[in-house]
C-alpha cells in the first residue's frame, strides 16, 4: 500500500514538471485538483496552507512540490515528490542546453546566444512586472525595491542577505508606525 | 565587445564552488529573486559568467518546462563544467530549500503568533526584487549600445510582463528576429 502510495505520488508530479513552463505558477490550480479532489489525499484548507508555507520558504517557487509530498507521506514522500517534480524538467532542459553547447565554438552559435540575451532581459522585466503586480506592496514594495536596486548599483558585490534583512526591517518599522 | 569565453578557459570554477555558490543561493534566497542572485554571484562576484551567456542561458531556460532557476542553474552548470557541474548546481540548488521548507512546515504553526513575520517577509520579498531590478538595468544598458537589441529587451518586456502574452509563441516569435539582428550585425 505504502509502495503504491509512492508510485503515485510520483505519477502526479512527473506531468506537472514537464508542463510547468513559465516556472510554475501555472500549475498550482491543476495540483490543487489532484491532490485534494482526484486522490484526496489531503484537504483544501490544508493545500491553502502548505502552499503559505512554501511561499516564504527560500529556493525556487515550487517548493509547494516538497511541502506536499512531506504533508502526504512524510520524508520519503518529500523526496519521491521533489525528484518526480525536478528531475524530469531538468533532465528535458540538461539534454536541450548539452545539445546546443556541443556547437558552442562554432559562428551561428554565437549569433544565437547574443540574439537571445535581449530576449532574456525582457523575459526578468517581464518577471519583475507581474511580481509586482502579484506582491500588491504600493509604495513601500517601490520604495524598498528601488533602495535595494540603489544599493546593489553603487555596490554591486554587497551581501544580499543583508539587503533581504534591512528589507524585511524596514517593512517592520513601517508598519509599527503608520 | 567582449565574447564569451571558451570552455577550458583559466577561469573554470572547481565542482565544490559550483555546489557551493548554488547551495548559498538555494539556502538564503529568501522573497525570491533567484534569478538576480544568479547573476550577481556569478556574473558579478566570481565573474565565472559572461553577461551573455547568463542572459541568453535566461531565454533558455524560460522555454522550457521546470522552475526557471533550476534550469538556469543547470544551463550554467553545463556550461563551465559539463554532466558533472549541471549535478553539482542542481543539488546545491534543492538540498537547502528540500530541508528549509520542511522545517518552515514544522515551525510555521508557532510562527503564527508573531504578527509582523508576514509584513517582514513582503519586505525581504521586496527587496529581493531590487536584485532583479539591477538584472534589468546591467542587461537593459548592454543591449542600448545596439539599439535594435534595446528594441527586443522593450518589446518582450511589454508583450510578456505588461499585456501578458503567453510565453512560448511571444519568445518564438521574437527570438528569431533577435538572431537575425545579431546575424546581420556579426
Amino acid at each position: 500500500m505504502r509502495d503504491n502510495l509512492f508510485v503515485n505520488l510520483a505519477l502526479v508530479f512527473i506531468p506537472f514538471s514537464l508542463t510547468s513552463i513559465g516556472g510554475g505558477i501555472a500549475i498550482i490550480s491543476g495540483l490543487q485538483n489532484e491532490v485534494v479532489n482526484v486522490h484526496g489525499w489531503i484537504t483544501e484548507t490544508e493545500f491553502v496552507h502548505l502552499f503559505a508555507v512554501s511561499r516564504t520558504s527560500p529556493g525556487p517557487g515550487t517548493m509547494l512540490a516538497t511541502a506536499l509530498g512531506w504533508k502526504i507521506a512524510g520524508w520519503s514522500g518529500a523526496a519521491v515528490a521533489s525528484l518526480a517534480f525536478f528531475l524530469p524538467s531538468s533532465l528535458l532542459c540538461y539534454a536541450v542546453f548539452r545539445f546546443t553547447n556541443t556547437h558552442r565554438e562554432k559562428q551561428w552559435h554565437r549569433v544565437m546566444r547574443e540574439g537571445l540575451a535581449p530576449v532574456g532581459t525582457g523575459l526578468i522585466i517581464a518577471g519583475i512586472i507581474s511580481l509586482f503586480r502579484l506582491a500588491d506592496g504600493g509604495l513601500l514594495a517601490l520604495v524598498i525595491a528601488g533602495l535595494s536596486c540603489a544599493l546593489f548599483f553603487w555596490k554591486p558585490k554587497f551581501p544580499v542577505l543583508i539587503v533581504l534583512a534591512l528589507g524585511g526591517a524596514l517593512a517592520v518599522l513601517a508598519w509599527a508606525w503608520f | 565587445m567582449s565574447l564569451s569565453e571558451a570552455p577550458g578557459s583559466p577561469k573554470k570554477p572547481r565542482l565544490a564552488t559550483l555546489f557551493m555558490l548554488c547551495f548559498k543561493i538555494g539556502i538564503l534566497s529568501f522573497g525570491g529573486g533567484l534569478t538576480g542572485w544568479i547573476y550577481q554571484e556569478f556574473v558579478l562576484r566570481h565573474q565565472i559568467l559572461s553577461e551573455d551567456d547568463f542572459s541568453s542561458s535566461v531565454a533558455i531556460a524560460q522555454m522550457l518546462p521546470g522552475a526557471n532557476v533550476v534550469n538556469l542553474a543547470i544551463c550554467i552548470g553545463e556550461l563551465l563544467r559539463g554532466t558533472l557541474g549541471s549535478i553539482a548546481c542542481f543539488l546545491g540548488f534543492l538540498i537547502g530549500p528540500f530541508v528549509a521548507v520542511i522545517a518552515l512546515l514544522n515551525v510555521f504553526d508557532q510562527l503564527a503568533a508573531f504578527e509582523f513575520l508576514p509584513v517582514m517577509f513582503n519586505g525581504v520579498a521586496f527587496a529581493a526584487m531590487g536584485l532583479l531590478l539591477l538584472t534589468c538595468i546591467q542587461g537593459t544598458q548592454r543591449a542600448m549600445r545596439f539599439p535594435p537589441s534595446l528594441i527586443v529587451v522593450v518589446l518582450t518586456a511589454v508583450l510578456v510582463g505588461v499585456l501578458e502574452w503567453p510565453l512560448i509563441p511571444v519568445v518564438l516569435s521574437i527570438a528569431p528576429f533577435s538572431i537575425f539582428i545579431a546575424w546581420k550585425r556579426s
